[in-house]
């Protein structure tokens, strides 16, 4: 194979699944640390963390505050931190050309002076209660990230309601996609937030149609009055939920994933070798 | 009334989790600002035992500072049941009369209708919370619902402020049924809901129009965005319809307190969005 390395294909992952302090970032790189410590005494390879993990979501003019360059000091303790273990965490980026991106870094995994992979968030919620284009810069590119186990994408929140990006990333070859998440809750009449069965349909069909799994992480606590509704949760390649974190509570959830699977499910459905750019129309 | 199928039915909560939510709520903005409990008043009324309730599941009882607020024309059987669901949900409780305090503004200001007295109870008694919350090192607790906010059916700096308010995104139809789940007196569920500022007062009397229907209108309105016509269509009665959108329009100014002229480049809430953890 390419990178020759696709044979650790059992990965131990961790969805941390935890409160942040607004606008506080020490006290929420604090926080990073002490789950960094906890999974790792779990044997966790690969932990997540929720969007804007080092500054709390619902920023609005505090958004340029908390901003920080992707070599930040910050960035790099947790990758110190995180030694061999991969961490993606979210945080304010302020680009090279002084623009502020909600993004999502993939650091540490043996590689401590710069992010293996840094992710702008594409789509830009700015409706109901969401106000991200006032203060944030979409991305504009798509990347993958290889590490022992193989190719690895990120999507943050809304970008995975664009279903073209998790297939872009499946047919370069990722087999498994990270999704942090800060989604506020509503409650309703079912068993889980209202919204929640949305995203469950939304993680599970996507994890189905590419062929790939899926690590949803979702945060907990609450902003201005609107709680974050965790449910943090892991879906296989056939599109069933493995396991999932509580609603309101901090959580992290550890699972086993065989990369294989997702080779298989290719090899049984092979929706992705079969996709066809030649069909034309309509107009 | 022929209205359309299933209004009702979009207004059901799942009751335990809406009762973990709101307790998650009032525990983290307590611990938030580092403060030891809460204080509300206690009416007797559905709204109050309620967000007294959700307190006392979130807090422990003994955090939970209850205040019987009565003035002289109070029904008596609203402080029967304000004692009776602080007793029920072993809160410490205490009652101060306000009658002194009104009375004495009202004898310079002899010719004052009912709904200014009305509103100045209602802020005597928010001023009596705020003081005993500084005293007991504790936030107010609000009680005021979707369906009263919304239709501006509050006094302004009175019963609508608040440091905190699990009850606000909660339309009136939805408080009574979070109150069965938790197990609150059903007579203080089923009497008529009332501000009980002046004898025989009622919401829906003062409102013109029932609750059930003014939730069923509202989450059409707000939740839905259909427009009233098309609420109308749906067999909502017209004048209630109405009368509904005229007070929601009227009282916009309720739900944006400290409307602040702009000269500069920072204002405050306009162009500085400081959010609040």
């Amino acid at each position: 194979m390419a990178e020759g390395k696709t044979n650790a294909a059992r990965i131990r992952i961790g969805l941390a699944q935890i409160d942040c302090r607004l606008g506080d970032v020490a006290g929420n790189v604090e926080r990073h640390l002490r789950w960094i410590s906890e999974a790792r005494d779990r044997g966790v390879e690969l932990l997540v963390f929720p969007e804007l993990s080092l500054t709390g979501y619902r920023l609005l003019h505090l958004t340029s505050r908390v901003a920080l360059p992707a070599s930040a000091p910050e960035l790099r303790r947790l990758a110190e931190a995180a030694g061999s273990m991969a961490v993606v965490a979210g945080f304010v980026e302020e680009s090279d050309r002084g623009m502020l991106h909600n993004s999502a870094a993939l650091l540490g995994g043996g590689g401590h002076d710069r992010p293996h992979l840094v992710h702008r968030k594409l789509y830009l919620p700015t409706y109901g209660l969401f106000q991200e284009e006032r203060f944030f810069r979409p991305g504009r590119r798509l990347d993958l990230a290889t590490l022992a186990w193989g190719k690895t994408g990120i999507l943050v929140c809304e970008d995975l309601w664009h279903p073209e990006l998790a297939r872009r990333l499946a047919f370069a070859g990722s087999r498994l996609l990270i999704v942090p998440s800060a989604g506020p809750g509503r409650v309703g009449a079912g068993p889980l937030p209202a919204n929640h069965e949305r995203w469950e349909t939304l993680t599970r069909a996507t994890a189905m149609l590419n062929s790939c799994w899926i690590l949803y992480c979702n945060r907990v606590g609450w902003e201005e009055g609107s709680f974050y509704a965790g449910s943090s949760h892991v879906v296989r390649p056939g599109g069933e939920v493995v396991d999932r974190a509580p609603v309101l509570d901090e959580h992290l959830l550890v699972a086993d994933v065989d990369l294989r699977e997702a080779d298989r499910a290719r090899w049984n459905m092979p929706l992705l070798a079969d996709e066809r750019q030649d069909i034309e129309g309509p107009e | 009334m022929n209205r359309s199928s299933g209004t009702r039915e979009k207004l059901l909560l799942n009751p335990p989790l809406a009762a973990e939510v709101l307790t998650s709520f009032i525990r983290d903005a307590v611990e938030t600002t580092g403060l030891s409990g809460v204080v509300v008043g206690v009416s007797g009324g559905v709204d109050s035992s309620l967000s007294a309730a959700l307190a006392a599941r979130a807090l422990g009882p003994e955090r939970v500072h209850g205040f019987l607020l009565p003035y002289r024309t109070s029904n008596p059987a609203s402080e029967q049941d304000a004692r009776a669901v602080a007793e029920h949900l072993g809160i410490p409780h205490r009652k101060i009369d306000i009658s002194p305090m009104v009375d004495a503004y009202f004898e310079m200001e002899p010719d004052a209708d009912p709904g200014r007295r009305g509103n100045k109870m209602a802020r005597e008694r928010m001023t009596i919370l705020f003081d005993q919350a500084k005293k007991l090192d504790a936030l107010v607790l609000g009680t005021s619902n979707k369906t009263e906010i919304l239709l501006g059916y509050s006094t302004v700096f009175g019963d609508n402020a608040s440091s905190l308010n699990p009850l606000g995104d909660l339309y009136k139809t939805q408080v009574w049924q979070l109150s069965r789940h938790l197990g609150l007196p059903d007579a203080v569920i089923d009497k008529a809901p009332s501000a009980d500022l002046w004898p025989g007062q009622t919401d829906e009397g003062d409102l013109g129009v029932d609750y059930g229907t003014a939730d069923e209108v509202l989450h059409l309105l707000f939740d839905e965005g259909l427009r009233p016509e098309e609420i109308v269509e749906r067999g909502y009665d017209e004048r209630a319809v109405t009368r509904i959108v005229t007070l929601e329009q009227r009282f916009r100014y309720k739900r944006r307190l400290m409307l602040i002229a702009r000269l500069s480049g920072s204002a405050v809430n306009l162009d500085q969005e400081i959010p609040r953890d």
